[in-house]
């Protein structure tokens, strides 16, 4: 195998980006702004980490590439630049986020490590390869585990981390064992060629359990039930920013390469690159496989996402619990397997995310002043902080699914596709229907939120509060981002649906 | 960059204005008006920009905004000689008005509010008129429905204008609905939205059977909307709102609406729809100018007068004559927005009295609001060489080919206009001051007791006198606009798009004697229409201390005078069975589903929930042996089957 190391350092070059600002990141507040004050700190280095990842996002706009390096370790093409830049968006937000936060001395470190995830994350999103796959997903994992550790001081952000690392390593054993099944029953590790090799064995249980070990090992990372029960105590315990990161970055990265294996690994008579998905009856067999795995589990995703967050009185662990639930709405995009649903996974899995991270944003602003996030400490909070509380209006809204906000169309979108797939016999209505009513359930908790904003009264002796402008701004930019995606739709799913045609899916 | 991208500009320069108020400059009123009025008289010259360089030739710019399967909805806009008409009227008289407003409005406290609506409801109308396809069409009709529904009720302290607001926005609705259906038949035979496949697609004869249902439907939406009968009884109510807006909304633009609607989609109506069309149109014209006759408020009589030349205009559409209709809309647009900004310039200098029989000799006081008033009048009444006169003719003329009996109807109408136009002018601005001077032992006055005598004492001290430049200079503009708006060629350009074959005069003089040749029997009908009432108004109003006529009409007059009892008899109809349903939907809703079925899901839910929690024990142990169990179960399930 003849491997040109330029090429390949040329087609990574995004994430070669990455990598160089998450050193850079480290050494410049090693050697130079050590001793400045933390703000300062978090500035000036937050704004190394921005640039490294504009410069990675400006990168890939002019230089589009469409290359498969070494047999699917490393595959580029527009589909996957796309989710990349989404990537790198989320990862740019969640820096910004950051930048007035107080839980930790080391900056460098931190940033680095969000980096380093992100790199992470689109190793992952360019793997074709279940050991590529395996060692992205690793990459990202661990950045996150202590990521989630790094409020020292607070003894819940260390539970938050061990919990979530004991369970990961858990799922990641899982994962593993489905992935070593799956090699030795076809000989290969490329998607591609093991589709090639699964075609004409059959549904045997052997790949079932594989399957299962799979799906299980995805299931812990976009925090489905019943792998899902790490999600709350991780999420409330883990500083806000990483919290943020978990469940919109991580939860992308995870969807898109879900998404992958279930319709590479498993669609069968896949040849490099070229899918014929409809059609083939070998197929018809791998579906009736996992889909019933999916289903289940995105039918107690749901179910179990909207009513626990109904009882919630922490922000957080609500914010939590509507993720398992969004988890089961997009794992109904995830079955529909059509290049049209992997638009829409796509479009909503990052308008998602977008979202979670300015809900995140100001639950983190409310806690820094009022140091908890129960539902309480944002009573009143209209009064006390008139654009912090629009935002947040219009993320609780999107995330409800409200139009013209970007969750309404996401949902839409992953619905559509849902029941075209499923057109001649309606095989998916059910389950449309079953995440319609209980998007009707989440009203009830979204609302909830809004009702302490809003209609509560201010607790006594509550003065206004202070958001610094730069949080204000970005917090505004987040929301006009949902806002955008929500009116014209078009902007991202005409992008998605042009390159998946490009992709080839 | 081609010179139509400015439209994109004229389109959401006021939505900026309308956003940047509201967020940022409400408390400044000098830069939310700067904002406002800035954002409308640049989308003007942006306009005459576009049109200059561009022409009026047909052009679509469009960008897609949202696809799903078949269905694809553009975001675009359609040029043409109807939309850029539309658009300078929209801009043109929406300007004038706007500066008017600054004076009108100088010392409200909602100021910034007011020119955020303003703005917002410009944007609304802008979008209708650009829009290229029904979806976007149909929302901004909703955008229309709800920034007029703030504008309306902008004193929303006042419970007349809270009501009025409501009554509009619910009445309106109600032709929504139609429109809505009759968008949905279309695009299921259809299956295009989009104005331009769809007239080039001969619709009528795709829908088949459902094309005269269809049409009619979306008809509804222009009842609704441009206040037709028999949902014309919000138009009237709509005059609590603040003067300009009643300009903006209620004479140039928004009641404009649905006529314009209906020459834009011309091609899906049958003849059996159009015939329909026609005679709502007639009778609503009729109805509106009787009503005009008995009423008394200076603002409600310019109601009236404007539902009865709506009526005119949609008769027009009905004849087979959109281009007559859009004509009158344009001229009317002129001298019915210089009618009402005359009548709030009269109602500022009287301390906001709007009674014309508490008005009376303002003409030595009032010069310019007078002589612009007049102007209005006489364009309206339709005096050659006025616009009115025109426009008027036109679809007369329409009328005298196609249908006799509308045409009859259409020249009694003519008197009757000329015949209330005159009674206010003779009773407002001619004959004695009955204000001012001393008390009137009127029997009428002297039931007016307690607050009303100390209101009457106020108004006594002081002496009405001219308003300010910023409310006058628009009057004068708009006069001009109404002397020669019939002959500067605005009949031809709306004939060379809708009747390209036939002949249109070209030319200062054509254009002059273009009636009396073309159609010398509806011109002279009009004339002499004219000449029937405004001898009618002078016999029975010049120097008259009240009104001669419930004495001579008896209960007509009444009837008239309580606009044929529309809102009694809805009340007791419609209303009645509207709270009767409303009364047993709340109570199914109270018991039924409340008590009975949310109760039980809501428990049942709450229940679920409390009992899932509990399986968040924090518990790391735990939560690996269920981990295990869900792969145990998953497993089971899939492979047990």
């Amino acid at each position: 195998m003849n491997v040109s190391y330029l090429e390949l350092l040329k087609l990574a070059a995004p994430e070669t980006i990455v990598v160089l600002t998450a050193l850079a990141a480290l050494v410049v507040d090693l050697t130079s702004t050590r001793d400045l004050e933390a703000r300062f700190r978090f500035i000036i280095n937050g704004m190394i980490a921005c640039a490294g990842c504009v410069a990675a996002i400006v990168w890939m706009l002019v230089m589009p590439a469409h290359a498969n390096a070494l047999e699917g370790m490393f595959v580029v093409d527009p589909l996957t630049q796309v989710v990349k830049i989404a990537l790198l968006g989320l990862t740019l937000f969640t820096v910004l986020i950051s930048m007035d936060s107080t839980f930790t001395e080391h900056i460098g470190e931190y940033l680095a490590l969000i980096l380093l995830a992100a790199v992470g994350m689109m190793f992952l999103v360019s793997a074709e390869d279940i050991l590529m796959i395996f060692i992205s997903l690793e990459l990202t994992s661990l950045s996150l585990y202590i990521l989630a550790a790094f409020n020292k001081r607070d003894v819940n952000s260390a539970e938050a981390a061990l919990k979530y690392f004991l369970f990961g390593g858990m799922a990641a054993a899982f994962t593993l064992f489905g992935l070593s099944l799956l090699y030795g029953l076809s000989g290969a590790t490329n998607l591609g060629q093991i589709a090639a090799a699964l075609e004409d064995k059959g549904l045997d249980p052997l790949l079932i359990v594989a399957m299962v070990m799979i799906v299980l090992g995805f299931g812990f990372k976009v925090a489905a039930v019943p792998f899902h029960l790490w999600a709350p105590d991780a999420y409330q315990g883990a500083p806000t920013p990483s919290a943020a990161f978990i469940a919109s970055g991580s939860k992308v990265a995870s969807f898109f390469i879900f998404a992958k294996v279930m319709m590479i690994g498993f669609t069968g008579g896949e040849t490099n690159g070229v899918h014929e998905i409809a059609g083939s009856a070998a197929w018809q067999q791998f579906v009736s496989g996992w889909t019933p795995v999916v289903a289940v589990v995105a039918v107690l995703s749901m179910l179990l996402g909207n009513l626990v967050a109904i009882v919630q009185s922490s922000v957080k662990r609500l914010i939590a619990y509507s993720a398992i639930a969004h988890a089961g709405y997009m794992l109904i995009g995830v079955m529909a397997h059509s290049g049209e649903a992997v638009a829409s996974l796509v479009y909503y899995a990052v308008t998602y995310g977008l979202t979670t991270i300015g809900a995140f944003g100001v639950v983190a602003v409310v806690e820094a002043r009022s140091k908890d996030d129960q539902l309480a400490s944002f009573a009143g909070l209209s009064r006390r902080a008139p654009v912090v509380s629009l935002c947040m209006m219009i993320f609780m809204l999107s995330l409800a699914g409200i139009p013209p906000l970007a969750g309404f169309f996401g949902k839409f979108y992953v619905f559509a596709a849902a029941l075209k797939t499923g057109a001649p016999n309606l095989g998916l209505l059910w389950l449309v229907i079953l995440a319609i009513a209980m998007s009707a359930v989440s009203f009830y908790y979204y609302l909830q939120v809004l009702k302490q904003i809003y209609v509560a009264d201010m607790p006594a002796g509550a003065e206004e509060l202070r958001v610094p402008v730069l949080g204000q701004v970005v917090l505004g930019l987040i929301a006009v981002g949902v806002i955008l995606l929500g009116c014209a739709p078009n902007l991202l799913v005409g992008v998605l649906q042009a390159s998946i045609k490009a992709a080839g899916l | 960059m081609k010179v139509e991208a400015l439209t994109w500009l004229v389109l959401f320069l006021p939505l900026l204005a309308a956003g940047i108020i509201t967020l940022f400059t409400l408390r400044n009123k000098a830069v939310s008006a700067t904002l406002s009025i800035g954002a409308i008289v640049t989308g003007f010259v942006l306009t005459l920009a576009v049109i200059k360089f561009g022409g009026w030739d047909a052009r679509e710019l469009s960008v897609n905004w949202l696809s799903i399967g078949s269905l694809n909805v553009d975001f675009g806009l359609k040029l043409d000689a109807l939309s850029l008409m539309m658009l300078l009227i929209v801009t043109g008289v929406g300007s004038a008005i706007h500066i008017y407003s600054y004076g009108y409005m100088r010392d409200d406290p909602g100021f910034s509010r007011f020119f955020a609506c303003m703005s917002l409801f410009t944007f609304s109308m802008l979008g209708i008129v650009l829009a290229n396809n029904f979806l976007q069409m149909f929302i901004f009709w909703e955008l229309v429905g709800v920034s007029s529904y703030l504008l309306i009720g902008f004193w929303f302290e006042k419970p007349s204008a809270a009501d009025a607001a409501k009554k509009a926005f619910i009445t309106n609705r109600l032709g929504d609905l139609g429109f809505i259906l009759g968008i949905l038949i279309i695009f299921t035979a259809l299956g295009s939205l989009n104005f331009t496949v769809l007239e080039s697609g001969n619709s009528i004869a795709a829908l088949g059977g459902m094309a005269t249902l269809g049409g009619l439907l979306v008809f509804c939406g222009a009842i609704g909307k441009s206040a037709q009968f028999p949902l014309h009884v919000w138009l009237p109510d709509a005059m609590e709102g603040p003067t300009p807006v009643s300009a903006l909304i209620h004479a140039a633009t928004m009641v404009a609406a649905g006529v314009y609607m209906l020459c834009r989609v011309f091609f899906i109506f049958t003849p059996d729809a159009l015939t329909v069309i026609s005679w709502i149109g007639g009778i609503t014209a009729l109805l509106a100018a009787l009503i005009a006759v008995q009423q008394n408020d200076i603002k409600r009589i310019l109601a009236y007068s404007t539902l009865s030349q709506l009526g005119y205009m949609v008769m027009g559409v009905g004849l087979t004559a959109p281009e007559a209709g859009m004509f009158h809309l344009t001229t009317h647009a002129f001298f019915k927005a210089l009618l009402f900004l005359g009548a709030g310039s009269v109602i500022i200098a009287l301390h906001h009295e709007q009674d014309i029989w508490k008005m009376g000799g303002l003409r030595k006081k009032m010069p310019v609001t007078f002589w612009t008033f007049m102007v209005g009048t006489l364009a309206l009444a339709g005096v050659w060489p006025l616009s009115g006169f025109f426009s008027k003719d036109a679809i007369l003329a329409a009328a005298h080919e196609n249908n006799l009996l509308l045409f009859i109807l259409g020249v009694a109408v003519a008197a009757l206009t000329t015949f209330y136009m005159f009674r206010l002018v003779f009773v407002a601005f001619l004959g004695d001051r009955r204000t001012g001077v001393a008390p009137v032992s009127d029997s009428k006055e002297a039931a007016q007791a307690g607050d009303e005598s100390m209101r009457q004492a106020r108004r006594l001290s002081y002496e009405p006198h001219e308003s300010p430049g910023v409310v006058i200079w628009p009057l004068r503009i708009l006069a001009v606009a109404s002397v020669v708006g019939g002959v500067i060629g605005i009949e031809a350009l709306f004939g060379g798009m809708f009747k390209p074959d036939a002949a249109h005069p070209h030319g200062l003089l054509a254009q002059l004697v273009y009636p009396f040749q073309h159609a010398p029997v509806a011109a002279l009908s009009g004339l002499a229409a004219f000449a029937v009432g405004l001898f009618a108004a002078w016999k029975l109003y010049a120097n008259a201390k009240t009104d001669p006529l419930p004495d001579k009409l008896g209960a007509l007059s009444r009837a008239m005078a309580n606009r044929f009892y529309f809102d009694e008899i809805y009340e007791a109809t419609v209303i009645r069975i509207h709270d009767a349903i409303a009364a047993i939907a709340d109570w199914i809703d109270r018991w039924i589903i409340e008590g009975f079925c949310i109760g039980l899901v809501r428990g049942g839910t709450d229940l679920t929930g409390r009992a899932l929690r509990l399986v968040q024990t924090g518990n790391l142990q735990t939560y690996a042996f269920l981990f295990v169990l869900g792969v145990a179960v998953v497993l089971w399930f899939v492979l047990g089957k």
